[in-house]
């Protein structure tokens, strides 16, 4: 009898702490660190680049033309970059960088500058596709290797283009909020800048995925600038019209979002309808704090240190994609995984409650702060 | 200060500025050699001839406006509307190209023609009218588009990346113009004009001299320049812009004022311009390969400019 009570003890016993094991295996996601999900799940076949030709000894002059630095993500993705230089700094003898300052004119001439001098590899984040179309594909027909990061050129005259996917982020937002909601419900629409491809494409493919649930309404579409304050007044002004009619708060970037998440809070709303969320710390420590479920997916700047890994790749003469995908994590506060969207990690734990709202996430330097971040490298 | 100030007055004595100019070319190309061994090349030299064409022309039009003592601050919207309504009405089609390239020529010659009779019949100052006209030219530039549009025939980047006789296309261009501008300016009695409504507007206009004719062909040669800087700056950059001329209004003074021209009118030249646009260019270059942060180079552009405006206003009162 006592054996059996203490056998029944301990199969109880046991069975706890999986159930809690299983509680710490969720509370414990660490994020994603395989190969790109939208390249394993691509149905076409990826474009793989010879770079035999390219294959040389360093160490290596690397030229890096920054269209900017006018946002905290370009400051973000220059800091990524500076680290990756100071990471690499055996094999590199010297990091160029020149910085447009968002004049298309002014980033051709540097371009022409980087070629005088004799750069191994090119690095170009272009100010607009079409300006730097003719410049970068003389370059790239001269032998000049071209490592292309978050902004393109028009032509496919380059050697790998490093970005993440926006149609990814509109497909899975939506879809996230569309389950969220249980396919029925009123969702608000506050995209960034009308005309810019990152909106119009993430736009573009929510809408696919809202137009396959006849009850999902969008009531309205506000533009916000990305701006934090632009995206509270916006949401003000939707609550005044809508009231709580509106169940679900779409965004295309943190930016807005931690805005509108202001703007609720602010109405006196306490049970804050869903949200989506990128790149911002504002959006989802807002998200946390006010007990708002959320999804967030970035689009990281630590693109810029991985253009610099790609290019050390391609003078060695390995082979690379001709686009190359980032990696990025789905977050989403904890029990809000829904069917088809699962989290790669849990907002609760990727939030920064102590640092500010504007940081930028997915710099890939750990404690990434914009004021006090200074690096040594080769210049 | 007093020193470096006497100093910069005795050396640019007189005719001395473009001397100075050529020097200060000198010794940077020297200090270039120096510190890279990729900067001496022909390429490099190809390469910052390449660079200038645009800001050159821009700033030979505002010589002429500079020179009758005026100014031009619509310069820089006018080639970005050139520059959209160039790449947007020609659509990749070359018969279209030459409607459009006409379109702007004309285009830019009238504001030009506006901006002289406004301040003329408006009795306004051309700062403010030329302010003026330039917002206005931004705002049609941004309703017309707010992204760079159209495109140009296949080939036509060879104007801004071509070759004659080893130099760029654009080069060549620009020398031409130049020269052809000076003469016009030292050898046509309206050339001269110029210069004397520049130097004293109420004499000129005492001694029958035709004011308003001047000013209509200094501004409508402005603006006709702009028009004529976008076609480089499109057949360089692909496709127009709306916002890509707009540093042109204030980097088409400096390398008047460098070159000696004075900005209350009636003294100065063309050449001392066209010097002054590759002491520029040239200093761009050089700190591109020290790699010096833009934000230095904007600083540069600046201590520049008032320091070439010092020493010639010095020069004027000692004369």
């Amino acid at each position: 009898m006592l054996k059996k009570v203490l056998n029944f003890a301990l199969v109880a016993g046991l069975a706890a702490t999986s159930v809690t094991t299983a509680f710490a295996q969720d509370a414990e996601k660490t994020g994603y660190a395989g190969a790109p999900r939208t390249m394993l799940w691509s149905t076409t076949p990826s474009t793989i680049m010879d770079t035999t030709q390219y294959k040389k000894d360093g160490p290596y002059v690397i030229g890096f033309s920054n269209a900017s630095i006018s946002n905290s993500w370009r400051v973000g993705m220059l800091a990524s970059i500076q680290q990756a230089a100071h990471d690499n700094a055996d094999q590199i003898k010297q990091m160029i960088i020149t910085d447009a300052n968002d004049d298309p004119a002014k980033q051709v001439s540097d371009v022409q500058d980087l070629i005088s001098r004799g750069v191994d590899l090119l690095i170009v984040s272009a100010a607009t596709a079409e300006a730097l179309d003719a410049i970068v594909t003389r370059a790239y027909e001269a032998g000049i290797p071209v490592v292309l990061v978050d902004r393109r050129i028009t032509s496919e005259n380059f050697t790998t283009f490093i970005t993440a996917s926006d149609y990814v982020y509109g497909h899975m937002s939506a879809q996230w909020m569309v389950e969220k909601l249980g396919g029925k419900g009123n969702i608000v629409m506050l995209p960034g800048m009308a005309g810019v491809s990152v909106a119009v494409n993430r736009i573009a493919a929510a809408n696919e995925v809202f137009a396959n649930y006849p009850d999902i309404k969008v009531l309205d579409m506000q533009y916000t600038d990305w701006s934090p304050a632009k995206g509270k007044q916006v949401m003000a002004a939707l609550i005044q019209k809508y009231g709580t009619d509106i169940n679900g708060v779409w965004n295309d970037h943190g930016l807005q979002g931690s805005g509108a998440i202001e703007a609720m809070v602010e109405a006196g709303w306490t049970d804050l309808p869903p949200i989506t969320c990128a790149d911002l710390n504002g959006c989802v420590k807002l998200a946390v704090q006010n007990k708002e479920p959320a999804f967030n997916y970035d689009y990281p700047p630590a693109m810029g240190g991985l253009a610099v890994k790609v290019g050390l790749d391609i003078l060695a003469g390995k082979p690379v994609p001709h686009q190359y995908e980032m990696s990025v994590d789905v977050a989403i506060t904890k029990g809000d995984e829904t069917t088809s969207v699962k989290a790669d990690k849990w907002i609760e734990d990727y939030a920064r409650l102590d640092k500010p709202n504007d940081l930028i996430l997915s710099t890939g330097i750990p404690d990434y702060d914009p004021t006090t971040f200074s690096v040594e490298f080769p210049q | 200060m007093t020193s470096v100030a006497s100093i910069f007055t005795f050396l640019t004595k007189r005719r001395g500025g473009l001397l100075t100019v050529i020097g200060l070319i000198f010794v940077l190309t020297l200090f270039g050699v120096i510190v890279s061994d990729k900067f001496g090349t022909y390429s490099n030299a190809v390469n910052i001839l390449e660079q200038s064409t645009p800001l050159a022309i821009v700033s030979l039009g505002q010589t002429l406006v500079i020179i009758t003592g005026g100014i031009d601050l619509s310069i820089g919207s006018m080639v970005s509307l050139a520059s959209v309504l160039l790449s947007g009405l020609t659509a990749g089609d070359p018969v279209m190209m030459y409607v459009a390239i006409v379109t702007i020529l004309v285009l830019g010659g009238l504001v030009g023609i506006i901006n002289a009779g406004a301040s003329i019949y408006l009795r306004v100052h051309p700062l403010i009218v030329t302010l003026g006209t330039g917002a206005i030219l931004q705002g049609i530039t941004l309703l017309y588009t707010q992204t760079p549009i159209g495109k140009m025939p296949k080939g036509f980047d060879e104007l801004a990346y071509g070759r004659v006789l080893g130099l760029p296309l654009g080069a060549v261009f620009t020398i031409v113009v130049f020269v052809v501008t000076a003469v016009f300016l030292r050898k046509v009695p309206l050339g001269r004009y110029i210069y004397a409504t520049g130097d004293d507007a109420v004499g000129a206009q005492l001694m029958g001299l035709p004011r308003r004719k001047v000013l209509f062909v200094a501004y409508g040669f402005c603006g006709m320049m702009a028009a004529v800087a976008s076609i480089f700056l499109v057949a360089r950059l692909g496709a127009g812009q709306p916002y890509t001329g707009q540093n042109f209004t204030l980097t088409s003074i400096t390398p008047v004022v460098v070159g000696g021209t004075l900005l209350s009118g009636g003294r100065g030249g063309v050449i001392g311009t066209l010097m002054g646009v590759y002491l520029v260019s040239l200093l761009n270059n050089l700190l591109n390969f020290l790699s010096l942060s833009t934000h230095y180079q904007l600083i540069v552009q600046g201590l520049i400019v008032i320091i070439a405006v010092s020493v010639y206003v010095e020069n004027k009162r000692k004369v």
